[in-house]
């Protein structure tokens, strides 16, 4: 498999020879578009190249999901020296605390904490509005830029253009003989949150037309998807597919769910109305409380789309978001059709024996029952 | 939910089970220590109030502590906060049974009080169901899940309160704005109006109890400290039973017996009192008297927990816009809320205050396993405590509600093992 983009890559150390700014996100609400708007480029702060999280554990402990103690590890040991600014919503609590942590020992000059709503309905949707006005200000302070509407507009064509880049990339893996697997797909969308997105889109476009001749991938034994906890080590895929699965979509704020949901206008709306409606009603994540049915209904339907034959749940140590959403879907999809199996993981893998053994195990499972 | 999971379990019904048992513990005491009739009174008072909503034609509402009980109380409906169910089974084997039922369905890393809910909804044990649920976001991811799944397992009605961490007006009004949405779903749920003056008399009697909570806050602060470690978890239970007169009375039993031994200048510990300690976070719901113990065995007093401090304000009821305002911030600052569930820095406030007010000498961060967010602030708000006051913080780890985690034992040895090292290090200081 090719390597997986550097966090510290040659994009980003070009952006900022040219005197540009980066701003890190820390979870999928945070609208990037805004920060774009500024002129700055935004990054998704992630734990992979993280191999020893010891400082991480020490400031959260190990009661705290590995994902964001990596997270914290990377900032703590520079791999993020680049960054002028760090924006992180309350998601959950961990990402919460990765904020309140940094915030004391972090050396990130603008430190953002953004208040993301839990439901979705009016009040909550003005009530974000008002927190990302908050945001706006203070990319505007970063940047030394005015934020204009038109400037707004520009961005989420952008990314709504990258989010129809990553559906086409996904469409890929449809049908009986796919072209891309999951690892790459995962790829791709870490590679969307590490660079600017003019210089992605068009990498993106010439690499969904190389792919369109390629060979397709034959051999695999069960057609899988990934829902659960952040997912954002290809490796871990892999495993997967090195055991007879292809993961040919999934539910993980690493892969589709990171920009998939276009950003809408309504009529009346101003852009930043927009944004903050089109993030709350994303199907992302379980924080939202009010939109279990339909996160279901999303993965059924994606399930059917992309003709899933299991799915993998893979649920994060101590991700109680996750970790309990299973309540909601467990029964569903087996009435639905849908054996799942579930894994529970680190951030630091260094179980993939284990894992391997796992999945071979339900690609042969699901072999077995579809003979 | 379909049964494909194993459940071999005898069934019970688990609202009447527990009533009988608090109707035991009632007369027990009423025999033994009439005196102390008050503390039993307040669960009497509860669990009578739950378990004959029905009868008495009045809906049931699940809900959760930080969640305004005057609002239901307004609607002529019943608060039944489900934690004081698993807290009251979490020192028996009782609990095991829903924790591990729950197990099958979501992670062990959830909240034991978060699954041991889910447990009883799955067990079908809460056979008096409740109609609706009222809930808000908060504390904690594991009570997220909980809320919802009560909602969807059982078959009822729900609302969700977002609060949002930001204590501020902009906070408040969010909120407000959201309860007034939940009355009309009250309305609906009980199928009563609202009536306003009924309203401003539970809110009154609301910010009667939390008058006396802050009265019995204060008598905290003298020292010797008049009333025991163990009422702090009491306590706990007056946030789903605000705007009731059965709070009211425990509250004012509780102030009363604290300015009796104030005048007597009788303190909680056999001997002179040594040590005032604070605990940072939880209460050990499932080994309280271990708070007892340590008074008996250091002359330790467990002054104030983060858990209550400060837990709630008193609501202006002059016109509409000042109680949900009020009924807002009221939310946002309840117990567990207030502190250690939103950002750190608050937490870090808080903490400061208490050491400075209770003139505490010993701090313990109790961790309860499921708490994995205060774990994950803890080493913000320790280190804050032995820069500014020189207090090393003991720390250790407990499941509130399961004691297969931990036993009684296992934690008495951890503090007496801390304790015997602060009273050799007082020696050698003279």
């Amino acid at each position: 498999m090719k390597p997986t983009i550097a966090i510290d890559n040659a994009y980003i150390e070009s952006w900022k020879q040219k005197g540009g700014k980066v701003v890190g996100t820390v979870c999928c609400h945070i609208p990037e578009e805004i920060i774009h708007a500024a002129g700055m480029l935004p990054v998704r702060i992630r734990g992979t190249e993280c191999t020893d999280d010891r400082d991480g554990e020490l400031w959260m402990t190990d009661y705290a999901c590995g994902f964001c103690r990596a997270c914290l590890q990377n900032l703590i040991s520079g791999k993020y020296h680049f960054l002028d600014g760090i924006v992180v919503s309350d998601g959950c609590m961990f990402v919460q605390r990765l904020y309140d942590n940094w915030k004391v020992i972090g050396n990130t000059k603008c430190k953002v904490n953004l208040n993301v709503p839990r439901n979705h309905d009016h009040l909550a949707v003005r009530y974000f509005v008002d927190e990302l006005k908050i945001l706006k200000e203070e990319m505007e302070k970063l940047s030394g830029r005015e934020i204009t509407d038109e400037a707004l507009n520009a961005s989420i064509d952008l990314y709504n253009e990258t989010r129809a880049l990553i559906r086409e990339l996904f469409s890929l893996t449809k049908g009986e003989h796919p072209l891309v697997s999951g690892t790459e797909t995962l790829q791709w969308t870490i590679k969307a949150m590490s660079m600017p997105k003019e210089i992605y889109n068009q990498e993106l476009k010439a690499f969904i037309e190389e792919a369109k001749g390629r060979e397709p991938i034959t051999g695999y034994g069960a057609r899988l998807m990934m829902i659960g906890s952040a997912v954002d080590d290809p490796d871990y895929v892999h495993i997967f597919e090195e055991h007879g699965g292809l993961i040919v979509t999934d539910y993980n704020c690493y892969g589709t769910r990171y920009l998939w949901q276009d950003v809408t206008r309504k009529e009346g709306e101003t852009p930043l109305e927009s944004i903050a409606r089109s993030y709350l009603e994303k199907l992302t994540c379980p924080r939202m409380t009010d939109l279990h049915d339909e996160m279901y209904e999303d993965m059924l339907r994606l399930a059917k789309e992309f003709d899933v034959d299991g799915i993998v749940y893979v649920r994060l140590k101590n991700c109680c978001l996750w970790g309990g959403e299973s309540v909601f879907f467990y029964d569903r999809f087996k009435e639905d059709g849908y054996p799942v199996l579930t894994l529970e993981k680190e951030e630091i893998t260094t179980n993939a024996g284990q894992v391997g053994v796992r999945a071979e195990a339900f690609v042969e499972m699901l072999e077995g029952g579809t003979d | 939910m379909n049964d494909t999971k194993t459940n071999e379990i005898h069934e019970v019904d688990l609202l009447p089970d527990v009533h009988k048992e608090v109707v035991n513990m009632y007369n027990h005491m009423k025999a033994k220590h009439p005196d102390r009739l008050w503390m039993a009174q307040l669960q009497m008072d509860h669990w009578n109030d739950i378990c004959t909503a029905h009868e008495r034609g009045k809906k049931l509402i699940l809900t959760s502590t930080n969640t305004p009980a005057e609002l239901i109380y307004a609607f002529d409906a019943v608060p039944f906060v489900p934690e004081t169910l698993i807290m009251r089974y979490a020192n028996s084997d009782k609990t095991f049974k829903y924790l591990d039922l729950a197990d099958q369905y979501v992670s062990h890393q959830l909240c034991s009080i978060n699954r041991g809910q889910i447990g009883y909804y799955l067990s079908g044990d809460l056979k008096m169901k409740p109609d609706a649920v009222l809930s808000t976001v908060t504390p904690c991811d594991s009570s997220r899940v909980a809320y919802t799944a009560a909602s969807k397992i059982l078959g009822v009605p729900s609302f969700c309160l977002d609060t949002p961490y930001r204590q501020d007006e902009r906070g408040y009004r969010y909120i407000g704005e959201q309860i007034k949405e939940a009355c009309k779903f009250l309305e609906e749920v009980t199928g009563n109006k609202l009536d306003w003056d009924r309203f401003r008399e539970i809110l009154e009697r609301g910010n009667e109890a939390a008058r006396l909570l802050t009265a019995c806050s204060k008598l905290r602060q003298i020292t010797p400290c008049p009333l025991p470690g163990s009422l702090l978890v009491l306590n706990e239970m007056v946030g789903g039973m605000m705007g009731s007169q059965g709070a009211v009375d425990f509250l004012q039993a509780e102030y009363d017996y604290g300015v009796r031994n104030v005048k007597a200048g009788r303190g909680v510990t056999p001997g002179k009192e040594q040590f005032r300690v604070i605990w940072l976070q939880n209460m050990l719901w499932n080994n309280a008297g271990i708070v007892g113990w340590m008074e008996k065995a250091f002359n330790a007093v467990l002054v104030m927990d983060g858990f209550g401090y400060e837990g709630y304000q008193v609501i202006d009821t002059s016109s509409e816009d000042s109680i949900f305002l009020g009924l807002g911030q009221r939310t946002l600052n309840s117990p567990m809320v207030h502190g250690a569930s939103g950002p750190a820095e608050p937490w870090i406030k808080m903490v400061d205050r208490m050491i400075g007010e209770y003139k505490v000498n010993v701090a313990m961060f109790a961790g309860h396993v499921g708490c994995k967010h205060t774990w994950a602030a803890s080493k913000l708000v320790k280190d804050y405590i032995y820069e500014k006051y020189g207090l090393p913080t003991l720390t250790f780890d407990e499941d509130g509600i399961d004691i297969r985690y931990q036993t009684a034992d296992q934690i008495k040895a951890t503090i007496t093992e801390y304790m015997e090292t602060l009273i050799a290090n007082q020696k050698k200081q003279g």
